[in-house]
Parts: C-alpha cells; structure tokens; sequence
C-alpha cells in the first residue's frame, strides 16, 4: 500500500496555469465590468468554501458518531477542510467589491429606504467584515486544531492504545464544539453573504437550505476525489460496501437538500406575499425559469433517480455520473441565488467561466498539496481496520 | 407426515454465520435460519433474492400517480374552487399529500405483499421449532430426514464444534415450507 499520496509536476502544473487564468480574468473583468466580475467572483468563492465546509461536515459527523468505515477516508476530508484558510484570504478581498455586490452596502440607497434603515444595524459594512473575520478565525482554528490532533495520531507508538484513544476522544470533543460553532456560524454567513444579496428578502429556512447544499456538495466531490486516488492505486481496499457508503450520503443529503428546496419555495409560493415572492418572481423569468428548474433536476431529480436501485449504488460510474450532475447543479443554485439580485444579467461567458476554473485550479492545487504532505491513511485510527475490512 | 430436524442455537453473530458457510460447504440443506435482528450476509449465503424492494418501487410509482390523478380530479375536474387566489391545479400544494399518501402506499401494500407471499396470514398454525427464535438467539435449523444419518450428526457435529450453544433433534408435524 503506497502511504504518501506524490503529487505529480504536470498537475502542479496544470492547477498553477489554471489559477493563473482564474487571475488573470479576475483582473481583466475589474476593469471591464466590476460589478458582474465581483458577483462571480462572489459565487465561485463561496462555491469552493461550500466544498471546504462539506469537507468539515463529513470529517465532525464520522467523529462524532464514532463510524468505523470512513476513517482510512479521515485524510482526504482533511485535505477539503484545509482549504477554508485560503477561502477566508479570498472572501477578504471581497470587502473591496462590497459596493457592487450589495445592494444595503450603499449609503443613498440606504437613505431613501425604511426597511433597509431597519435592517442597518446587522447590515453595515464594519459589522459584516468584522462577522467575516470572527468566522474565518473560529473555523481555521478548529480545523488546525482537528488536523494537528489527526497528525498527532500518526506519530504515536502504535503499542500506546490510550494515547491514541485519548486522541481518538480529544477528536470527538473538538467535533462536537465544531458541528455547533459551525450551525451558527454557517447560517449567519450563508445569511450575510448570499441572503443579502436580496436585502429586501427573507427566508428563515435559508441557512439550513444552503448548509445541506454545502454538505452534499463537499461529500460528492469527497467520494469523486477518492474515487480519482483508487484508480491511481492508493485505496487499494475500497469496496462495494465502501462505495455503498459515500453514495448512500449523496443519496440522503440530496433528498434533504431537495427537501428544504421544496419547503421555501412552497411556502413562500403558498403565502404569495408579495415581499417574499418577488424574489422567485425575478427567478422565473424566461430564461431563468430554465435554471430554476435545472437546478431541482441537477441537484434532487438525477441522484434520487439514479443512486435508488442498490446496483448503481455500487457502481462507481453511475455515482460519477451523479457527482458530475452535482457539480454543475450547485454552481446553478448559487448563480440562480445571487446573480439575479446583483447584475441581473443571464450570461456565461469568459469571466464566468474563467475564474470558475481559476478557483477549481487553486482548490485541486490545495487539496492535493496537503494530501500529500501527510500519510494517506491514518495509520493508528483505532477503526483503521473495521474501515479497511468494512462490510455489511 | 413428521419431519427430523437438527437444531443448532446460537447467541453470536460470527459463530451463527460461520456455521452457515461450514454447512453450505458441506452440501447439508438448510431449512430455515432466524435470527433477533436483519443479518445482510445470511442473504448471501443461501442465496436467496427479494424482489420486495422492486414491488416496493412500483407501489409508491402506482402511490404517486393514484394520489395526483385523484387530487387532479377533486379540485380541477370534478369541483373547482378558487382558494387564495391560487390556480385549480395548483401543483406545489399536492407534494406534501403526495409524498405522505405514498409513503403509506408503499408500507402498506409491502406488508401485504410480504404477508401474502409468506402465506402470513392471522391464525396460521406456525411451526415453532424453538422458542428461543423470537427472542435473542441465532437459530439453524438443518433437515436430517431423508438424510443419511451419518450426515444428520455431520450437520449438529459443526454446528457444535463451532460455537453453537446447544444442539438438539426434534421432530416436527405439518411443517410449511
């Protein structure tokens, strides 16, 4: 069994260009067109948080609920949850386009507006920096904590079973503070950065909608990034069961997402007040209307269909069918969430699809770079065997 | 007619599955397994297939359809009632029935089914071969008639030798099969 993942140079190379286009576009579209290049900019940032904090979902959930199966995958959600530092650099820059994201952001507008002085006090700048910062900060310091007590694990003396199971418990405690920092964090920010979008819009369900995105969306690029490392030989011991596993998470998180898809919108569609309609009015407009419902098809429809009979929740290229359709499915949800509130504008042209790759480059760059700097299996986990003879 | 069987009990899961694959092994027919809880392998390892889960997929589509083609009818063809300005097929406001109805479908037409075609029905005359199988116990039960009896000990010596927590031979009238 091979136990360090060597990241070759070519894909060093290719994620490194691929970045450098994302950078490159980014500068040519602030000076072409600001505000469309801050709204995606907007949507591809929080797009690849979303994956990172999936990654986090994943890793806390199987610690604190002690399953054995995963934890020879415990590295590769490592390696997602690593990411959320560079994320937070990135959403740092995104102060410097808060006035052309925003629309509460500017001052005359606020000015004329009641409900908008209303809401000023949780909806100001300072404030939404400062919440910016505080989450970033509680986040990269409990992910550093998690993975250091993870590494800490490898350097034990595999004959020193409390040690390694005082780690194994220190794990679980730190997943627990997490997976509750994390539901008040990730809803807040899920209320700042995209809710907002729509200032005048509210949905109580909102948060919860985009935290079952992010967790879906981070376990499906989690099962295609293992499912990537086994055909080049480094989960050798990955069978039908474990396959079983990861798309029985896809399936269950795509039925929740579906879930609280369907819950706003039948409320708000049932309700008709016009304050809360108007934001799927905007939605369902000629072409958005497509996306609107793209979106449901990518994101529930497909993976319901598919991942339900047992055999292609065994097999690995129905679940990569599936994974594909989720990828784009939540680049959909999110463009259907913040573009028509930010330019309103229906396109995918070179700044989408640009920085786009950019940030796909940067994260596979990332996520293989700490893959790489620690072994690939956890060697003293004390499931690593029930996870490597895994079956049910 | 009476029938001889060799019943092996069993209180773990991994001695219990053991046994099964030594006996299998061993070409002795088995006539029947119980145990407190589902045991996924046990499918497996006699082979066995279900088709529930598919009849199951067919109620809840045959669920879906009767639910929407009836709602359709109420409040559309038969009595349409404006309510809160909303169209007569108003087609978000059906999900929720539709997807309670169905599950209801689904559960009940399974159990039906599963009933039907396991001849369950109340007042069955069921065989007990050991009371032991409805509570925590692992139960083999192994069939020594029409067996030679060299073949019958063969079936209890396994069983004994690997793990089972009593052997014993009894002989049973009227069993179903």
């Amino acid at each position: 069994m091979k136990e360090n993942i060597v990241v070759s140079r070519n894909f060093k190379l290719v994620t490194l260009i691929l970045t450098a286009i994302g950078v490159g576009t980014f500068i040519f579209g602030l000076l072409s067109n600001p505000q469309l290049t801050w709204a995606n900019y907007l949507v591809v940032n929080y797009y690849f948080l979303s994956l990172a904090m999936g990654g986090v979902f994943f890793f806390v959930l199987q610690s604190i609920s002690q399953s054995g199966w995963s934890s020879a995958f415990q590295r590769v959600s490592e390696a997602m949850m690593s990411y959320t530092a560079f994320a937070g650099i990135l959403f740092l820059l995104l102060v410097f386009g808060v006035n052309d994201i925003y629309h509460w952001a500017h001052k005359e507008a606020v000015a004329l507006d009641p409900l908008l002085q209303h809401k000023s006090p949780f909806l100001n700048v300072p404030f939404f920096v400062g919440r910016l910062i505080i989450y970033f900060i509680l986040w990269i310091v409990l992910i550093r904590k998690l993975r250091s007590i993870s590494l800490r694990g490898d350097m034990t003396d595999p004959a020193d079973m409390d040690g390694i199971l005082a780690l194994f418990n220190k794990s679980e405690l730190y997943s627990k503070i997490f997976i509750f920092i994390l539901a008040i964090t990730f809803s807040l920010a899920a209320f700042d950065w995209i809710m907002s979008v729509d200032p005048h819009w509210y949905s109580t369900i909102f948060a919860l909608k985009n935290l079952a995105a992010a967790f879906l969306h981070g376990v499906s690029v989690l099962t295609l990034i293992v499912f990537i490392l086994h055909k080049r030989g480094y989960f050798p011991f990955l069978n039908k069961y474990h396959t079983h596993d990861f798309a029985r998470y896809i399936f269950m998180l795509s039925i929740v997402w579906g879930y609280f898809w369907f819950a706003q919108f039948m409320i708000i569609w049932y309700g008709n007040i016009p304050e809360e309609t108007a934001y799927y009015f905007v939605r369902w407009k000629e072409g958005w209307k497509v996306l609107f419902f793209l979106e449901i098809i990518l994101n529930w429809a497909i993976p319901f269909m598919i991942l339900l009979p047992v055999k292609a929740s065994r097999n690995r290229t129905a679940i990569v069918i599936v994974i594909i359709c989720l990828i784009i499915g939540q680049y959909v949800d999110l463009y259907v969430q913040v573009i028509p509130g930010t330019t309103g504008l229906l396109r995918f042209g070179i700044v989408e699809a640009g920085l786009f790759l950019g940030f796909a480059g940067f994260f596979a760059f990332i996520v293989a770079t700490t893959l790489s700097k620690a072994k690939l299996i956890p060697s003293n986990h004390p499931y690593l065997e029930e996870s490597l003879e895994h079956r049910f | 007619m009476n029938k001889r069987f060799k019943i092996g009990i069993f209180d773990d899961e991994e001695k219990f599955l053991s046994s099964i694959r030594s006996l299998k092994e061993q070409k002795l027919s088995i006539h029947d397994v119980f145990t407190p809880y589902p045991v996924h392998e046990v499918f497996h390892l006699l082979k066995r297939k279900s088709r529930l889960p598919t009849a199951a997929y067919f109620f809840g589509l045959a669920g879906i359809i009767a639910t929407l083609a009836f709602l359709y009818y109420t409040s559309v063809l038969d009595w349409p009632i404006v309510y809160g300005g909303k169209p007569f097929n108003s087609f978000p406001s059906f999900i929720v029935v539709t997807i309670v109805i169905t599950i209801f479908t689904v559960t009940i037409a399974s159990l039906a089914l599963f009933s039907a075609r396991s001849k369950l029905f109340p007042g069955r005359d069921n065989t007990i071969f050991d009371p032991r199988a409805t509570d925590d116990k692992f139960i083999i039960v192994v069939e020594s008639d029409g067996v030679e009896l060299s073949a019958s000990d063969t079936a209890g010596d396994i069983m004994k030798q690997l793990g089972a927590v009593e052997v014993m031979e009894k002989e049973f009238g009227n069993v179903n099969e």
